[in-house]
């Protein structure tokens, strides 16, 4: 594995280069390797659904350009483009210099010896950006080498209409238990209203679910070490029991399981459903609409549901509360002509006070992972309890494949729609939930069975 | 198109005796002219066929250099549950969309047929789900079937009549979210029936109508003896041209549906974008998408040599 080693002299370099003058106080300027003059760079990050985030990571990478008389070409994905992007990439030997990774590309990535090993480099940064929690951390180590380096996390969260619950004096659900009961009380589909808005469709809505539901029950398809265990067990009854129970008992909307990505979002801001699971741009969207108010009651409308909408932790099972989320982590590949140039724009990418801007643009939808931004951010997430909950994000993250690290094996069973696609059956097919969990755990061994080691 | 109804395929014919040698002093300035058509066939017909069929013949998976396995994935695919609904779904989605399609076509043609006021016109009318973008149409009737109160238009006139009190989720059952990407494939592809039929009513002899007529033929019989026999060929070429194009179709099954609910819709084209880019497996991906390709070639020389015999 090519190992990019920065030199100690060079690293001093690009600190003095650094700015000296940060604005959050404490905060000090990354250990920054030297960039050459001209330096050009191709910079892959998400588009989110927070049109302002995109900006401010675009703008930040800009800054870090026009400091060292650099070019940085911003290239977007989707959630729905990232991997058909990365994947042509990748075949095509065109990757990028730096690219933003989800949760389980780098396991996938390292796997195929794309990226470079950032061991050293994560250790050099690590006193000016400080450290990944231990729970978010292996999203990025694979074996004992450091390939990417996170950034923030992007979680989903329980958002519920507080008005309704109080009105049906309905506790505030802290379990999935709860949250079923609680859609029980609130459902009334003669008025079209739904106690409950869970798709079980082939987006993270869908799969990112799945994975907080099984972990907080203790299913898991992996164990400690990374291999395959058997999710033949009395809890993984129980989850798919609720996974189905949801709409065997008509708490939600007919049409549910045909949503993709907004459908959840538009049913819970219509006040269609009473709870649904998703990242916070639905606190972005009702924010947003505040702001284009028309007239004083229109306003006065929009201030009430951003008032009443309430984004909660995630519900826990018997086991814990265990949160799947996004993880994003930058990642350098192997192609890039100038590996110390991007070394450097990551540096400056991932320092507190670049990590901040472009977190106040994000609407709470990025929680940063690193303990100096997450020490800088608590004034920010302390605006209302959805945003001191959006803060906590990183406590009860979870990565694809616990209890064990991220595998390239354990991302293939989230992208192979084997978890979403089993409660369908029980739904769609009325196969029962035994059969679905068999049928469930022959699909997981088969994809553990004939993934390549390399 | 001939007047006889048939496509003008040319057919090579006999040279009578005496014919030049193949091989003279213009074969090199021959190839030398044929050598760019050469190139092209080769390098965008030739090469990615034999590198799909050795693809799937590997467990090529991306980042990784691809290793023979010879008939491993076809021996896969024939095990597996999944890809065994993924026929069952692409049939039901190709042929139901496919006879809809021939039959408002046929229909089409002939009402545009006997317009005479405004005929290019509508012509031009009933070529808009052709030329619109799949993707528009795929959300457009998305939009269409949708249950979300107040935007789904059938649901919506539903409600407004009075004739229901809540919406009908049309795409949550296996059975309703087929009916909806087949409706979505008919819409966008029965205009190209109806125009190529109609070129094809246009080729057949106006006399064998007024000798029809005058013999007292009903137009149900002449329709039937005459129009419809003098379609066949159109009828040929366009019904394979549809059965391939739709077989393949990606765009209104992963816009609408993305082969959910579950797997009800999920055919050659989504799984094996699923299974090639989502879990990463070219080798099994490409063989998901090829798996019918000797089925379909042995059709189609079929079905043309059919055609070829019956022109010589």
């Amino acid at each position: 594995m090519l190992q990019q080693r920065v030199s100690r002299r060079k690293i001093l370099a690009g600190a003095l280069g650094a700015t000296a003058t940060l604005a959050l106080p404490g905060a000090a300027a990354p250990a920054a390797p030297a960039v050459k003059k001209g330096t050009s760079l191709r910079l892959w990050i998400l588009k989110t659904y927070v049109e302002p985030t995109n900006k401010a990571v675009e703008a930040s990478a800009q800054r870090w350009a026009q400091k060292h008389g650099a070019t940085v070409t911003v290239e977007y994905f989707t959630f729905e483009d990232m991997q058909t992007k990365y994947v042509a990439a990748i075949e095509n030997r065109s990757t990028p210099d730096v690219g933003q990774l989800e949760t389980g590309a780098p396991a996938r990535f390292a796997g195929m010896g794309q990226l470079l090993d950032l061991t050293s480099f994560a250790r050099q940064i690590e006193g000016e950006v400080g450290k990944p929690p231990a729970n978010v951390a292996p999203v990025t180590v694979i074996g004992d080498k450091v390939y990417a380096i996170p950034w923030y996390i992007m979680a989903p969260f329980w958002y519920v209409w507080r008005d309704v619950f109080e009105k049906n004096k309905v506790k505030l659900p802290t379990t999935f238990e709860e949250a079923r009961q609680a859609a029980q009380a609130l459902n009334r589909p003669k008025d079209n209203f739904y106690g409950l808005g869970q798709s079980w469709n082939r987006t993270a809505d869908g799969y990112g679910v799945m994975q907080s539901l099984m972990y907080s029950y203790g299913v898991g398809w992996a164990g400690k070490d990374g291999k395959h265990r058997s999710i033949k067990t009395p809890a993984m009854q129980q989850v798919m029991r609720w996974a189905t129970d949801i709409y065997k008992e008509g708490l939600q909307p007919a049409d549910t399981l045909t949503w993709t990505g907004s459908g959840n979002n538009e049913n819970f801001i219509a006040r269609n459903i009473a709870q649904t699971s998703n990242g916070p741009s639905i606190t972005f969207a009702l924010e947003n609409a505040l702001a284009k108010a028309t007239d004083a009651k229109d306003r006065k409308l929009k201030e009430e549901a951003l008032a009443n909408h309430l984004a909660l932790p995630h519900p826990a099972g018997p086991d814990g509360r265990r949160m799947w989320a996004i993880a994003m982590s930058f990642g350098i590949f192997k192609s890039s002509k100038d590996p110390e140039a991007a070394m450097s724009l990551v540096a400056h990418l991932l320092s507190p006070e670049e990590t901040l801007n472009v977190m106040k643009d994000s609407s709470g939808q990025f929680a940063p992972v690193l303990d100096k931004a997450r020490a800088a951010s608590k004034d920010y997430f302390s605006k209302n309890e959805s945003y001191r909950n959006f803060g906590r994000a990183a406590e009860w993250f979870v990565g694809t494949g616990w209890p064990g690290p991220v595998t390239a094996a354990a991302a293939e069973v989230q992208a192979s729609n084997v978890l979403t696609d089993a409660p369908a059956k029980v739904i769609v097919d009325k196969w029962s939930v035994d059969q679905a969990i068999d049928w469930e755990e022959k699909k997981i061994k088969e994809i553990y069975d004939t993934l390549r080691a390399g | 198109m001939h007047r006889d109804g048939s496509l003008g395929v040319a057919v090579a014919r006999p040279r009578a005796a005496g014919r030049r040698p193949a091989l003279g002093r213009d074969t090199g300035t021959a190839l030398l002219f044929l050598s760019p058509l050469f190139v092209l066939v080769v390098g965008l017909i030739l090469y990615p066929c034999f590198r799909a069929v050795w693809l799937s013949l590997t467990d090529k998976l991306v980042g990784y250099p691809e290793r023979f396995v010879g008939l491993r994935n076809y021996e896969y695919l024939v095990h597996d549950d999944a890809f065994h609904q993924v026929i069952r779904n692409s049939l039901v989605f190709t042929v139901g969309s496919v006879a809809l399609k021939v039959v408002t076509g046929l229909a089409m043609a002939l009402v545009l047929d006997a317009v005479v006021k405004g005929r290019t016109f509508f012509r031009g009318l009933f070529l808009l789900p052709w030329i619109t973008s799949t993707v528009i149409i795929a959300l457009t009737w998305r939009w269409m079937f949708d249950a979300f109160p107040g935007r789904g238009f059938f649901n919506s006139v539903l409600l407004d009549l009075g004739l229901m009190d809540r919406p009908i989720a049309f795409m949550a059952t296996p059975a309703g979210a087929m009916a909806a990407v087949v409706v979505a494939n008919w819409w966008r592809g029965f205009p190209f029936f109806g125009v190529s039929l109609l070129a094809g009513m246009h080729s057949i002899p106006r006399e064998l109508y007024e000798a029809a007529s005058v013999d007292g033929a009903v137009a149900w019989r002449r329709f039937w003896h005459i129009t419809l026999p003098g379609l066949k060929h159109v009828l040929i070429v366009t019904t394979l041209l549809s059965f391939i194009l739709t077989i393949n179709d990606f765009n209104i099954i992963y816009v609408m549906t993305r082969g959910g609910p579950g797997s009800a819709t999920q055919v050659f084209a989504t799984y094996s974008y699923q299974v090639a880019f989502g879990q990463l497996r070219w080798g099994r991906g490409v063989t998901i998408s090829i798996f019918l390709a000797p089925l379909l070639v042995v059709g189609i020389a079929l079905i043309t040599r059919a055609l070829l015999r019956e022109r010589t």
